[in-house]
């Protein structure tokens, strides 16, 4: 498994503060990639830095094997949709894929009408009288239609509408399917990425958490609910990541790789909003110790 | 990338356009008017003498084509900073703004080849308009200006090549000032990052330049030449008393439109001298006796066949600048991130 992003010891320091710092990730390739934490983990400026846009502070990244988009032959392996969609408003569509034609050596001019079309974009409007929906699938568009190796979004649906978000994330999972491209996108809501990411990464406070194929997270993390216990008696190779506590009963969100045998527990199967964020309440906890 | 640049161009290039347009066809249907206006009035005819007197006819003549040249002059004046705020300033802050630079620079394209084809082609663009603009308003007003210079001083503007708003206003050195105002307008829009505070600090430096250029620079370009001009021929004296005088020349006969940089009453060894005691109290007759002295005026000016040598150095010395902040910009957007 080669990695399309590994960064060591990342950060990005804006005047004084620390808008990442320490960050050391590798994200495979192959994968629909999720990467979730709270607003200020540092998920935007890793991307950014990822695409050529920042200069990172300290540290080293590589993407698709070589040092960020610094000459053209970099730039057209990496597709982005940043944050928001950023498009020319006083553009209309067709000439947004003009655009895309013109600044890319590699754009696919089929590929790219056919999504407008499917999409029912009219080629003659403004992209500033888009709807914020159309507008991320016209950015989406002009980033696959590139045929990029690695395609990065962020944020990519945090501002549509739940419609939207639906059929935005479902012609991501088209283009997927349809071409060879490994995915990064982030969130901070892990509901967004549920339905399309094969592989997780939550990040919080420029520290990854966990990161891993979905499934096996899913096979590997459970949900235990029983009568009241002391998190820290647990046998061996179990490893809880959360846990609270009524009067009489406890219930606790653990890690193994093995069977849960003890039958004093029930087992339920987790959800990857809970994994995702009993990493996240972790971090902080831990956070706010180290503070301490 | 050329064609993405026109197009988020090709607004402010209509705009440019059809106001180049109004502006030629007004001086069109008016010049040939003036024209034959100079003509009926004598000034094509009057040969080396007589030309003075039509002059001042032929200006009353022509006095709302005056308030047109004086409109004209604040135009070419005003175009360079106008372009460095609505072409300049907003060439790169508009995409910070809304965010299109993280579009722009994850196409396959570098962002020094995105801004190079974004300075090219608005640049050249200002420059057109600008040396347009004033090379159509000189064909204009030239009938103006040579009766102007004739008659020292009675229109205001036209005083000579030199004279302070004309010099600006005609030639090639809007040209220069356009290309200069508008790569300041960019730098100060990448440094800056917002539109209006990278509008109001182009505007600021342009207008300081723009003034010390002619007070500082321009009569440093090149050394002046020297000339002495009998007292007796000379009607501006001052006498203030205690037998001192002061001349302040305004133009030479001999060198007429000639840009006079300095003038000072000098003794018959060549020093100068802003007194005289044996001439105290003389009135009106304190020329005469400064002259008797052997008192003299010294003055250094620039000729007026140096109003092109002299153009072509002030929009050499913008140009250079031009450059100069768009290899600036180019080094910086290379070297840093955003």
């Amino acid at each position: 498994m080669t990695a399309v992003i590994e960064s060591c010891k990342l950060g990005k320091r804006y005047h004084s503060m620390w808008a990442l710092s320490d960050c050391t990730l590798s994200i495979p390739s192959g994968h629909v990639v999720g990467l979730v934490g709270p607003n200020g983990a540092g998920k935007s400026t890793l991307l950014n830095i990822a695409t050529g846009l920042l200069a990172p502070t300290t540290g080293t990244i590589e993407v698709l094997g070589t040092p960020p988009a610094a000459r053209p032959a970099e730039l057209s392996r990496v597709g982005f949709v940043a944050q928001d969609a950023p498009v020319y408003t006083a553009l209309t569509v067709a000439e947004h894929l003009r655009v895309g034609a013109r600044l890319n050596p590699r754009w696919d001019a089929r590929l790219a009408h056919a999504r407008i079309e499917r999409l029912g974009l009219n080629l003659k409007q403004k992209a500033g009288t888009l709807s914020g929906g159309q507008r991320a699938q016209l950015a989406l568009t002009l980033a696959i239609g590139k045929r990029p190796e690695l395609l990065i979004l962020d944020e990519p649906v945090a501002r549509l509408d739940p419609l939207a978000r639906r059929e935005f994330l479902g012609e991501l999972m088209e283009a997927v399917a349809e071409q060879d491209l490994s995915v990064l996108m982030s969130s901070h809501l892990v509901s967004d990425l549920e339905r399309v990411c094969d592989y997780l990464i939550v990040l919080v406070v420029s520290r990854v958490c966990v990161a891993g194929p979905v499934e096996e997270l899913l096979a590997t993390h459970h949900l235990l609910s029983g009568p009241r216990r002391d998190p820290d008696q647990m046998p061996p190779g179990l490893r809880v990541i959360s846990a609270s506590h009524t009067g009489r009963q406890s219930t606790l969100l653990v890690r193994t790789s093995g069977q849960i045998l003890d039958p004093a527990w029930t087992v339920s199967q987790v959800t990857l909003e809970d994994l995702a964020l009993a990493y996240m309440k972790q971090a902080a906890i831990r956070q706010l110790e180290v503070q301490r | 990338m050329m064609w993405l640049t026109w197009r988020q161009f090709r607004l402010q290039a209509i705009v440019a356009t059809a106001a180049l347009a109004a502006f030629a066809i007004a001086l069109a249907v008016t010049g040939p008017q003036l024209a034959s206006l100079y003509r009926a009035d004598g000034m094509t005819t009057c040969g080396d003498s007589g030309c003075a007197a039509l002059a001042g006819d032929f200006l009353s003549d022509a006095g709302s084509y005056q308030i047109m040249y004086g409109l004209c002059t604040v135009g070419i004046l005003l175009a360079p900073a106008l372009i460095g705020l609505f072409w300049g300033a907003p060439l790169i802050t508009r995409e910070f703004e809304t965010g299109t630079f993280r579009l722009a620079w994850t196409q396959t394209i570098t962002r020094t080849r995105w801004l190079a084809s974004k300075l090219v082609l608005p640049g050249l663009a200002a420059m057109a308009v600008a040396a347009g603009l004033s090379l159509l308003f000189g064909w204009w007003a030239a009938p103006i200006g040579q009766a102007a210079r004739l008659t020292h001083g009675s229109f205001p503007l036209g005083m000579g090549p030199f004279s302070l708003p004309d010099f600006d206003a005609h030639g090639i050195a809007p040209l220069g000032y356009a290309a200069f105002a508008f790569t300041l307008g960019v730098t100060a829009g990448m440094l800056i990052r917002r539109t209006i505070p990278a509008m109001a600090v182009t505007l600021a430096i342009f207008a300081a330049i723009q003034v010390a250029m002619p007070l500082a620079v321009r009569p440093h370009l090149f050394p002046p030449a020297r000339t002495t001009v009998a007292i007796g021929s000379f009607a501006g004296a001052e006498h203030v008393g205690n037998g001192h005088f002061s001349f302040n020349v305004m133009d030479l006969p001999s060198q007429p439109g000639a840009w006079i940089i300095s003038s000072q009453a000098v003794n018959a060894a060549g020093q100068s001298v802003s007194s005289s005691a044996a001439c105290e109290g003389r009135g009106q007759n304190g020329n005469q006796c400064l002259a008797r002295q052997g008192v003299q005026i010294a003055v250094t000016y620039e000729p007026t066949s140096r109003f092109w040598p002299m153009q072509l150095a002030e929009t050499g010395i913008y140009l250079a600048l031009a450059m100069v902040l768009a290899g600036y910009c180019l080094r910086r957007l290379s070297l840093r991130r955003y």
